[in-house]
């Protein structure tokens, strides 16, 4: 508990602003992770969609015969798996 | 005109009484000091109405019970029914809430200023409320000088406590004095006679202060100490329920149709409720000393009993009207109309902007918005003159009809006139639009300034696309019917990519899933990047093979750059309203968007795929 109120409170000789107040307390409750934390969370959502989507498209274009759709869900499939890399990478930046 | 009689009137009034009388103007300045109370109390919660207080509102008004709590809620809580029924008509304004929420929040609201009476009745008059309100005073006053906006914040709360507890007590002595000297008690008026004429005082009490919760404060005080009857103090409750409506009405006449529509609401609601509790009084009074007796109140004890009497009267209103909320809607919405049409100087009808209006001002978060709600506005407009100019109809673009069968379903035989079209609904928009977010901005904190710049580049965008579709569709319409089979292949192209394009971005405006808004911007920018005949050698083969003439070639070449800022202009344009405007796009960041680097890497895969 001690520990808790030295954190909180300045270190020895140094006064205490208000905003320095708020922004130790801030360091402390680790509340500017909850905006990293929260695009972390959309990112792994967004993920989830994205390899749903390229399971599907996978299958679909295993059936499919006809060249042309071929071309276009191949194409919807690279994007897919583009948008898939761009979203690890960035979910990685943000983990460190 | 009602200010320039009514103000002198009232001011010689008070004038005669403070000479008239020293307990006068002891009440007077208690109710002066309480409604400055009030301002000060708004001020310090507005300081907190920067995200959360939007947060919840948002979240918490999905359905009509939903509202009426939050409305009773944020009105208990902040003692303010005015700051609540202003946050609404804000958010209403700018399209982030429905009518029938807003009507919700109201019906909450008026059940909240219940708990005013309550406090009043069951606390503010047993203790001494001064000596509460002198040290919420300093300590209120010595954190409004201080930097944060937190602690300015809770200063004004604190002082606005401090002087709605001092207006209180300059009241309750008034009143206590007032007594030795003269008996209002002795002006009463029995009956049904008294009833009506004591709401009548009520209404204009209220319209005066402006709250009904300082004129239902005053009546328990005066009730407190004998001044008026039990029967006259119903009375002046149910009056000061009407008068409210009346300040909400003078107060919207200001603000736009929603506005409008909420005060109109809000006059129904609580006209009707005061004209059944006049009708069923003598009933509503058992129903009420049935309550009391219930809750332990003793018979006496009539300022309890009032704040009974009030909490019944409103909550009896809401029972009441609450299931008929629908119809209240569609009948506010068929009678009160928004003016979105305006005449030019030759008459010609020119569509005006739905969701800019003062009242969005209010938070930043509104006034945002709502310039993104216009921007939509703008874009609907901007979508169909583009889909006209390249004679394709709608219907058949935002459907899933084959491309190739959309393009054979011609809009018009005729060229379109896409300067008219764009005066009439596209340039007083834009014009609005780009004047509202340099207004807005000055209130703005810095993170919504940059936000604002991106939509206000999105709206030029969007001018610039309009602009281009114009100088392209002369030559589409020339050489679809061209009897050279090579050029009259190439516009077709033209018009086919274009209309995809247009597909794409309809996607993105209408799409609720994120994964959709990214996969589609890919798509839109990999299109854009590989049509390009200049750069795929297209019209490089069309010349060698002297398959078009110089004068078609020129033609193709310009038109090509036309379609290359279309696509540049819609895709920039949808990145900056579409993706900002969308709660989840928002979340995810512009880090996830592809760039030029992304869309060459993905071209190269599918060339790859391809075999090339």
């Amino acid at each position: 508990m001690k520990m808790m109120w030295m954190q909180l409170f300045a270190k020895k000789g140094e006064t205490m602003g208000i905003k320095k107040f708020i922004n130790n307390v801030v360091d402390f409750l680790d509340l500017d992770k909850f905006s990293v934390e929260g695009k972390k969370k959309s990112i792994k959502k967004l993920l989830v969609k994205l390899e749903k989507r390229e399971e599907r498209l996978k299958k679909i274009i295993s059936k499919e015969h006809d060249k042309k759709a071929k071309k276009r869900l191949k194409e919807e499939l690279a994007i897919a798996q583009h948008q898939i890399k761009k979203a690890k990478k960035h979910l990685v930046k943000l983990s460190k | 005109m009602l200010q320039k009689v009514l103000l002198p009137a009232i001011l010689i009034a008070l004038g005669y009484g403070f000479w008239a009388s020293e307990n006068f103007k002891d009440i007077s300045a208690g109710v002066a000091i309480f409604l400055f109370g009030m301002l000060v109390l708004e001020r310090g919660f507005r300081a907190f109405t920067g995200g959360v207080l939007e947060k919840i509102l948002k979240i918490s008004t999905d359905r009509l019970h939903k509202s009426i709590t939050f409305g009773f809620v944020s009105t208990a809580l902040m003692q303010s029914s005015s700051l609540v029924s202003v946050i609404t008509i804000s958010f209403l304004g700018a399209g982030l809430i429905e009518l029938v929420q807003g009507i919700g929040i109201i019906y909450g609201a008026n059940i909240g200023t219940t708990t005013g009476a309550w406090l009043m009745a069951g606390f503010g008059l047993k203790v001494k409320i001064s000596s509460y309100a002198m040290p919420m005073l300093v300590f209120g006053v010595i954190l409004i000088f201080q930097k944060s906006k937190n602690l300015k914040g809770i200063g004004y709360v604190l002082t606005g406590l401090g002087f709605l507890f001092l207006g209180i007590h300059y009241m309750k002595e008034g009143f206590e004095a007032f007594k030795n000297t003269i008996d209002l008690s002795s002006f009463s008026v029995p009956g049904f006679k008294g009833l009506l004429i004591y709401t009548c005082v009520g209404i204009a009490a209220t319209v005066i202060m402006q709250s009904s919760h300082a004129t239902i404060i005053l009546v328990i005080t005066a009730l407190s100490v004998g001044q008026i009857t039990y029967e006259n103090a119903i009375a002046l409750t149910i009056g000061a329920n009407i008068g409210t409506t009346i300040t909400a009405i003078i107060g919207s006449l200001s603000s736009n149709v929603d506005g409008k529509r909420l005060a109109g609401a809000h006059l129904i609601f609580n006209v009707t409720t005061a004209v059944v509790a006049i009708i069923f009084i003598s009933q509503i009074m058992v129903i009420v000393q049935d309550i009391s007796s219930i809750l332990g109140i003793e018979k006496s004890n009539y300022t309890l009993r009032l704040a009974v009497f009030d909490s019944f009267f409103k909550i009896m209103g809401v029972v009441m009207i609450a299931p008929f909320t629908s119809k209240l809607v569609w009948f506010l919405e068929n009678y009160i109309k928004p003016r979105v049409v305006k005449k030019d100087k030759f008459n010609v009808n020119i569509e005006t902007t739905k969701y800019l209006n003062d009242s969005v001002l209010e938070l930043p978060e509104t006034a945002f918005a709502a310039i993104i709600k216009e921007s939509k506005h703008l874009y609907d407009n901007a979508y169909d003159i583009m889909v006209h100019g390249l004679n394709i109809k709608k219907t058949n673009i935002i459907s899933t009809m084959e491309i190739d069968e959309v393009l054979k379903d011609t809009y018009s035989q005729k060229m379109i006139d896409i300067d008219k079209a764009y005066l009439q609904n596209v340039k007083a928009i834009y014009g609005d639009i780009i004047d509202f977010s340099t207004r807005a901005q000055f209130e703005m904190p810095e993170q919504y300034i940059k936000l604002l710049y991106i939509v206000k580049m999105a709206n030029r965008n969007m001018v610039e696309a309009i602009k281009d579709t114009k100088h392209l569709q002369k030559n589409l319409r020339k050489y679809a019917t061209s009897s050279n089979d090579a050029i009259r292949e190439e516009y077709y192209n033209i018009r086919k990519n274009l209309a995809l394009l247009l597909r794409d971005i309809n996607i993105i405006a209408t799409s609720k899933e994120e994964d959709v808004i990214l996969l589609m911007l890919s798509r839109v920018k990999i299109r854009a990047k590989e049509y390009d005949v200049v750069a795929n050698g297209i019209l490089d083969n069309l010349i060698r093979e002297n398959l078009i003439t110089n004068e078609m070639a020129a033609s193709l070449m310009n038109d090509s750059v036309y379609v290359g800022h279309i696509s540049k202009n819609l895709i920039s344009m949808a990145e900056g309203i579409f993706v900002l405007g969308h709660d989840k796009m928002q979340n995810l960041g512009e880090e996830l968007l592809a760039d030029e680097n992304d869309v060459d890497a993905i071209i190269r895969k599918k060339r790859r795929d391809d075999g090339h």
